[in-house]
Formats: structure tokens, C-alpha cells, sequence
């Protein structure tokens, strides 16, 4: 038998097995909680913070990383986790390029549905100089890399390394100057990437995206 | 520990670790490339290119600044033209501050003016040496001379009790001197409770916070007080590994610790079945590849796990999920540093050694306005006012203006309540806390308003980039008070920085991000004529 704990989630019961994180607790409630560096094939990281609830405690939890605890209350929408997930988005928005690769052609781009979501139209921050080598890199024969519109959540890195063990991609740089890299930060398409996909699937923002969806051959094609 | 000594050995032999050299490793190694392109990018001392020979590391932080003014680096930088082979370079506070403006020389702390410190990297001069502060050790030495060491040890492998060593840590009161302050004994008891293993105790002698420099003076010093404390929370808990992990630029404290574990493994306190009592203890010492950050105990233990430094979302708490996965007693070096005496003396008589009702002695390091900076041991409960007359009083013929208690972490307050007792909780209630015990003191006539911004600064220097309130939120933050410090404060700044403040206070992961605007939250609060430089004249 497993052990569990009960705790209510905006008021509503419910009992998970010990370890169950608020967020999957609440998604079995029907609850959905914003966030943008999780994803249900992966392991949670807790960097985005766009997921973050009030417990009652002296700050609001990440839910994506925050296991369950008996008796816990948990409010996932308070006036006070809407106003902070409004701080975030307009962070994020200060340097991101409008409307990105992904918004402007498949149109699924998670931090602009969140944003518009939580009626963030405008940012008060001011976009900072670009932390990686290029703001664009192109050189990859399939997909091209936006920093500008990377929020480093992480996912990419995840899916090149922990999903398909391909072991390309890391964080390069420490604090504002951090940005995803290839190998030795070198540009995608001189790196040992193996043009899998996966990065670009898992990118929640117009960070990664396939090269023909922005009016660049695929470099494949063009060989030919 | 064991890749990153790899590339520190590679980066001190080779003197970078350029991409051809990751490379090799790489393949030699059989680590991907992705992993050292991580670590190298992450942590100070490695660089992709080698530098000149020699290089000068010049402090930028709050005490230097004071001193020597905003410019100092690139005063210092222009006087060292056209000698070849010599580089300056800006970094975050060296724990130096009773010696401002100061440096590092390679690793040798050198202090003085642009034209002394060039004299000395040119070798025209000898090198202008740091002096030795005062640092009060003595006070907590419960030993005569290095025949009594360990002394403490010894009488609990006769016959002592774990359960008595935590039951005297929690009624001495005893609290984390590194900055949080969390009650040790209940630390070294919910460890010792902890099922699972690896089980390890950890020394963070990491000590970065801008002022603070006890740790280093008490671990040149007094180390075996640190190393017997270690030995003694691994018997308690049921550990027979220690790490200490130890800031890179603190090379005398390196060499006093190397002495001090070298001696008290001859002398049978580190080893196998330590004075015939079944008990065995090893004892690490790890070199921290830099960085502010790597003093947060979770980014500690990433380091430690060869990883990058970027702190982990707690809980869980390493108490119960630590280094390796164990669990890890992870106590600061003062706290260390005090308990032998605490052990000898018992809890009564540890706290009587307060007054006024608070208890035992704390380590302060006092820099800024003061005639005699350096590292004080008084007792707890004694007013702020009276540690700056222990410390020679106000300098150079000002007036206190604002003092800041626990290091950058903590805001400044105003002269008007320097009668706050050295207490956790009476400089809490001042609004301010006791952090890591670094009194920063500023005289009249200062830029309280510029000091203030740099210690933002420094948060953002420092940021790991992990989390996006902290990565983002500190950048922005800056460079809207450097705007407003320019003389064009925009309009509801300061509504903006206080909304700013809530969202990095509840969502960064860490204390970094949660303490990056402290420093300005401290100025609206306490000193409404600085409040109002951020302020248009409408707002």
C-alpha cells in the first residue's frame, strides 16, 4: 500500500501518494497551473517560476518541484500569484522579439498565450544586450536558434540530454550572460548535433523552431 | 569534487582550458564536451584564454568603493599602462575590508593606491602587504596551546553521548553564523535523525558576502577549533566523511587548514579508529572554483557534485537529501569555530557570556568609517554603537550616518538606531538581521544612495542565472538605478522597484534573489532624502 497525503488544492480535497508534486495534484483535480520550463516527459527543474502557488508559507512554492505535505492548503490563483506570474511575464517580454519565430508561424508559442492570458500587453523593462555569441544562429542544416526569444527553461537542454542522449546542449555563462550552447558554445550546425528535433518539439517560445518555417530552406534540400 | 580538481589542476598547469584542451579532455576523459563547456563558463577561475603572467584582482565591492572611490579599478588599470605581462582585473568583495582598497596580486592580498600597487606588480617596490587585523580568537579557543587541542574530542570518545552534544548546542541557543541563522543543534538533530547514506559534514567556508571576513581570520588562526568541531558532528551523526570547502582566493587560510589537518592526522583526531574508539573520520579540503554563489548551501553541494552551481529547490533540505544524496551537516566555520567552547563551557555558561539577557559571543568583521577595522568578538546583546567604538571609533572626523549589520544581504540602517543589540532577532525587529555578522559603517558626507546600488550590483554580478526573477530582475534592476543615479529617475520607479522586490523575494529560488533589492527596500524605508533621488519631483 502506498503512503499518502491529503492536503485541499483552491479549496477542493484531494489524497496523492507521498511525493506527488502540487502541480500533477492538481492537475488530477483538473486544476491547470501555468508553467513554462515543465513538461510532463520530463523531469521538473522549478526555474521558470511562472508556476508558483501560495502554501501559506513566507513565499509562494514552485509547484512543478514542491511535493505534497498532509493538511497543506494550497491556492493556485490568489490575487497575490496572479500579480507576481504578472512580474515574470513582463521579465520575460522585456527582450523578447515580437512576435517570434514560433507566434508568427505555427502560432504556439506558450509565453505569448501566457501573456495574453494574464493581460500583459506591455513590459515596463527594457531589453538587455544579447547574452550568446550571435542573436541568431542559423547555421544548423534544420533548425535555427533565437536567443533573443530563449527564457532558458531549460527544456531543450533536457530533452538533447536526459531524453536522447545525445549530450550537445548545456547552459553557457553564469547569471545574465547565460544562454544555451552546443558543445564548447560553439554554433549549432559546427557542433555534433544530430538534427534530431527534439529541442525544437520541447521549446515552449520562438527559441528553437525549424528553419522552414520562418523562409529558410531546410540545408538538406538544398544539397540535393 | 573529482572533475572539477581535474580541470583546476589543468587550468593552473595549462593556465586555461581553451577549446582545443576541452577537447582532449573530452576524449581522454570520456566526458562530453557540453558538460566541461558548463563548468568552464560557470565558475571564475577557469578562462578560455590565458592571461598575462601577472594578474592584479582588484576589489569593486561596497568597503573598496568607499574608500577609493567607483573608479578604482580603472585608475588602477591606467597607472599600469605600458607594463607588460600585468592584467587588472574587477571582482566581488575578497573579504579585505579592514585593509580597502584592496587586491589581490595573484593570490597574495595587497592594499594602497594605484601608483603603490603598481610599484609593487612592477616590482620597482616590495608588494604593499594587507596587514594582520585584529580578530579576537582567543576568546573562543578553550585550549592554552596546540598540546590541549582536541581536547574537547577526546572526552566525548570516553564516554560522551551524541544525543548530549545536541541536547547542549540546542540550549545554548547557538544559531548558523553564515547568514540564516538557523538553531544548530536542531540542524545536527534532524541529520543525525535522517536515515540513508552517504552521510557527510560539510564546512562552508565559502565566505563571500561583501565585509565579512571572520571566517578566513578565524581559520588562519584557529583551525583545528573548525576541524574538531567537524570530527566531532561526524561522531554525532554518524559520519565518517568531511569536506571542507573552502573560497579559492583565501590561499593563507588554505595553508593554515593544510597544517592543521596534516597535524591532527599525525596526532591520531583524522583517520581510522580515532584514539582507539572504534571511530573513523576523514577530512577533505575542496578549493571552490569561485563565486558568490556557491556559499548557498545547495549550490554547494552541486559544486561538490561536479556540477554547476546552481542551487537547488528545497525541500528537500540537505539535512535529509544532501551531498551525494545523504545526508549532510552543513554548518558555517564560526559556527564550527564555537563549539568546543560552547561543549567546555556548557550551555549556561556559554550564554552568560552575553549580556543583558542575550547569549554567547559573535564574530563581527567591521569595515567602512571606523578608525580600527578588523574582526571583533564581543558579546551578544551589545549595542552596534558600542562594537564601533571597539573598533576605534567613527574615522576621519565624521558622524555615523547609516550602518549595515549582516553584510550586504541585510539593508542599511540609520544612526539613530545604533543602539540595536548584536541579536539575531533585536537587529530583525530594527528591521535589518545579523547575517553573516559583517558591520558596514558609513559616515556623514557619503553616497549612501551609490553604496547602495552597488551592493545590488554585486547581487547581480553574482546571480547564477538560474531562475528568472533573480537572472532577469537583478540586471533590471540595475540598470534603472544607474539610470535614475544619472539623474533621470523615470516615473513610479520606486513603485516599480518595490512590486520588482515582492516577485524576487517570492519566487527566486534562492537567498541571492530573494535579497537582491534588499539593499534599495532599506533606503525607501529608513532614509527618505536618498529615497528621494529615486523619485522624480511629481511623483
Amino acid at each position: 500500500m502506498t503512503d499518502t497525503v491529503s492536503l485541499t488544492i483552491d479549496d477542493q480535497a484531494v489524497e496523492v501518494p507521498v511525493g506527488t508534486t502540487i502541480w500533477d495534484a492538481a492537475r488530477s483535480l483538473g486544476i491547470d497551473i501555468p508553467v513554462l520550463c515543465h513538461s510532463t516527459r520530463m523531469r521538473p527543474v522549478g526555474v521558470c517560476r511562472m508556476c508558483v502557488v501560495d502554501t501559506g508559507v513566507r513565499n509562494l512554492q514552485a509547484s512543478c518541484v514542491r511535493p505534497c505535505e498532509e493538511g497543506m492548503a494550497v491556492y493556485t490563483d490568489s490575487e497575490k500569484v496572479r500579480r507576481n506570474r504578472r512580474m515574470l511575464l513582463e521579465l520575460l517580454l522585456a527582450d523578447y522579439p515580437a512576435p517570434g519565430n514560433r507566434e508568427a508561424t505555427t502560432g504556439d508559442d506558450e509565453l505569448l498565450a501566457l501573456a495574453r492570458d494574464y493581460g500583459v500587453e506591455h513590459s515596463r523593462f527594457q531589453a538587455s544586450a544579447s547574452a550568446a555569441p550571435a542573436p541568431v544562429d542559423d547555421s544548423s542544416p534544420v533548425i535555427v536558434v533565437d536567443h533573443a526569444a530563449c527564457i532558458l527553461c531549460d527544456r531543450c537542454i533536457r530533452g538533447c540530454d536526459e531524453l536522447q542522449h545525445n549530450d550537445v546542449m548545456t547552459r553557457s555563462g553564469k547569471g545574465a550572460a547565460t544562454h544555451i550552447a552546443f558543445d564548447l558554445d560553439v554554433p549549432m550546425g559546427e557542433s555534433t548535433c544530430v538534427a534530431c528535433g527534439e529541442c525544437q518539439a520541447v521549446c515552449p517560445t520562438g527559441a528553437l523552431t525549424n528553419r522552414s518555417l520562418h523562409g529558410l530552406h531546410v540545408l538538406a534540400e538544398d544539397r540535393e | 569534487m573529482e572533475l572539477l580538481n581535474r580541470l583546476m589542476a589543468v587550468q593552473h598547469r595549462k593556465g586555461a582550458l581553451t577549446d582545443d584542451v576541452l577537447r582532449g579532455l573530452s576524449r581522454e576523459w570520456r566526458v562530453p564536451l557540453y558538460r566541461l563547456e558548463g563548468l568552464r563558463s560557470f565558475y571564475p577561475v577557469f578562462r578560455d584564454q590565458p592571461g598575462a603572467p601577472r594578474r592584479l584582482s582588484v576589489c569593486r565591492d561596497v568597503a573598496c568603493r568607499m574608500a577609493a572611490g567607483p573608479d578604482f579599478a580603472e585608475r588602477v588599470a591606467q597607472a599600469m599602462m605600458g607594463f607588460d605581462g600585468i592584467e587588472v582585473e574587477s571582482v566581488s568583495c575578497l573579504g579585505l575590508c579592514h585593509a580597502a582598497p584592496a587586491a589581490l596580486a595573484g593570490d597574495v592580498p595587497v592594499s594602497g593606491s594605484p601608483e603603490r600597487l603598481r610599484d609593487g606588480m612592477s616590482g620597482r617596490q616590495p608588494q604593499p602587504l594587507v596587514g594582520d587585523p585584529p580578530a579576537g580568537v582567543a576568546a573562543v579557543d578553550p585550549y592554552r596551546g596546540a598540546d590541549g587541542h582536541y581536547g574537547t574530542l577526546v572526552e566525548l570518545l570516553d564516554g560522551g553521548r551524541p544525543e548530549s552534544v545536541i541536547e547542549t548546542l540546542e540550549a545554548s541557543g547557538l544559531r548558523g553564523m553564515g547568514g540564516a541563522g538557523f538553531p544548530t543543534g536542531r540542524k545536527w538533530r534532524f541529520t543525525r535523525a535522517a536515515s540513508g547514506g552517504p552521510r557527510t559534514v560539510v564546512c562552508n567556508a565559502d565566505e563571500s558576502e561583501p565585509g565579512t571576513f571572520k571566517d578566513r581570520l578565524l581559520l588562519e588562526r584557529a583551525p583545528h577549533l573548525v576541524i574538531e568541531a567537524m570530527i566531532i558532528g561526524g561522531w554525532v551523526i554518524g559520519a565518517s566523511h568531511g569536506i571542507i570547502y573552502l573560497r579559492h582566493e583565501y590561499e593563507h587560510a588554505r595553508e593554515a587548514l593544510h597544517k592543521a589537518l596534516e597535524r591532527a592526522r599525525a596526532d591520531g583526531y583524522i583517520g581510522s579508529n580515532i584514539r582507539g574508539s572504534g571511530f573513523d573520520f576523514e577530512l577533505d579540503l575542496f578549493i571552490s572554483p569561485g563565486g558568490y554563489i556557491m556559499g548557498e548551501e545547495t549550490a554547494l553541494l552541486e559544486g561538490l557534485e561536479d556540477r554547476r552551481g546552481e542551487p537547488r529547490n528545497k525541500p528537500p533540505f540537505p539535512t535529509q537529501v544532501g551531498y551525494n544524496g545523504g545526508p549532510t551537516l552543513m554548518n558555517n566555520v564560526e559556527t564550527f569555530a564555537l563549539i568546543p567552547r560552547i561543549l567546555q563551557d556548557g550551555a549556561e555558561g556559554w550564554k552568560a557570556r552575553g549580556r543583558e539577557g542575550y547569549s554567547g559571543l559573535k564574530f563581527l568583521s567591521v569595515s567602512g568609517d571606523v578608525a580600527a577595522p578588523g574582526v571583533y568578538c564581543v558579546p551578544a546583546g551589545t549595542p552596534i554603537r558600542d562594537v564601533i567604538e571597539r573598533a576605534g571609533g567613527m574615522a576621519g572626523g565624521r558622524s555615523l550616518y547609516a550602518f549595515c549589520p549582516g553584510g550586504a544581504s541585510t539593508p542599511f540602517l540609520p544612526a539613530a538606531l545604533a543602539d540595536t543589540p548584536v541579536d539575531f532577532d533585536a537587529l530583525a525587529q530594527a528591521g535589518a538581521g545579523l547575517g553573516s555578522g559583517a558591520l558596514f559603517v558609513v559616515g556623514s558626507g557619503r553616497d549612501l544612495l551609490d553604496l547602495a546600488i552597488q551592493q545590488v550590483r554585486f547581487f547581480r554580478n553574482e546571480s547564477c542565472g538560474k531562475c528568472v526573477p533573480c537572472r532577469t530582475g537583478s540586471a533590471q534592476a540595475v540598470s534603472k538605478l544607474e539610470a535614475a543615479q544619472a539623474g533621470a529617475p523615470e516615473e513610479g520607479l520606486t513603485e516599480l522597484l518595490e512590486a520588482l522586490d515582492e516577485t524576487l523575494v517570492q519566487t527566486s529560488i534562492c537567498g541571492l534573489g530573494q535579497v537582491a533589492l534588499t539593499p534599495i527596500m532599506g533606503l525607501l524605508r529608513h532614509f527618505p532624502d536618498e529615497a528621494a533621488r529615486l523619485r522624480r519631483p511629481h511623483d
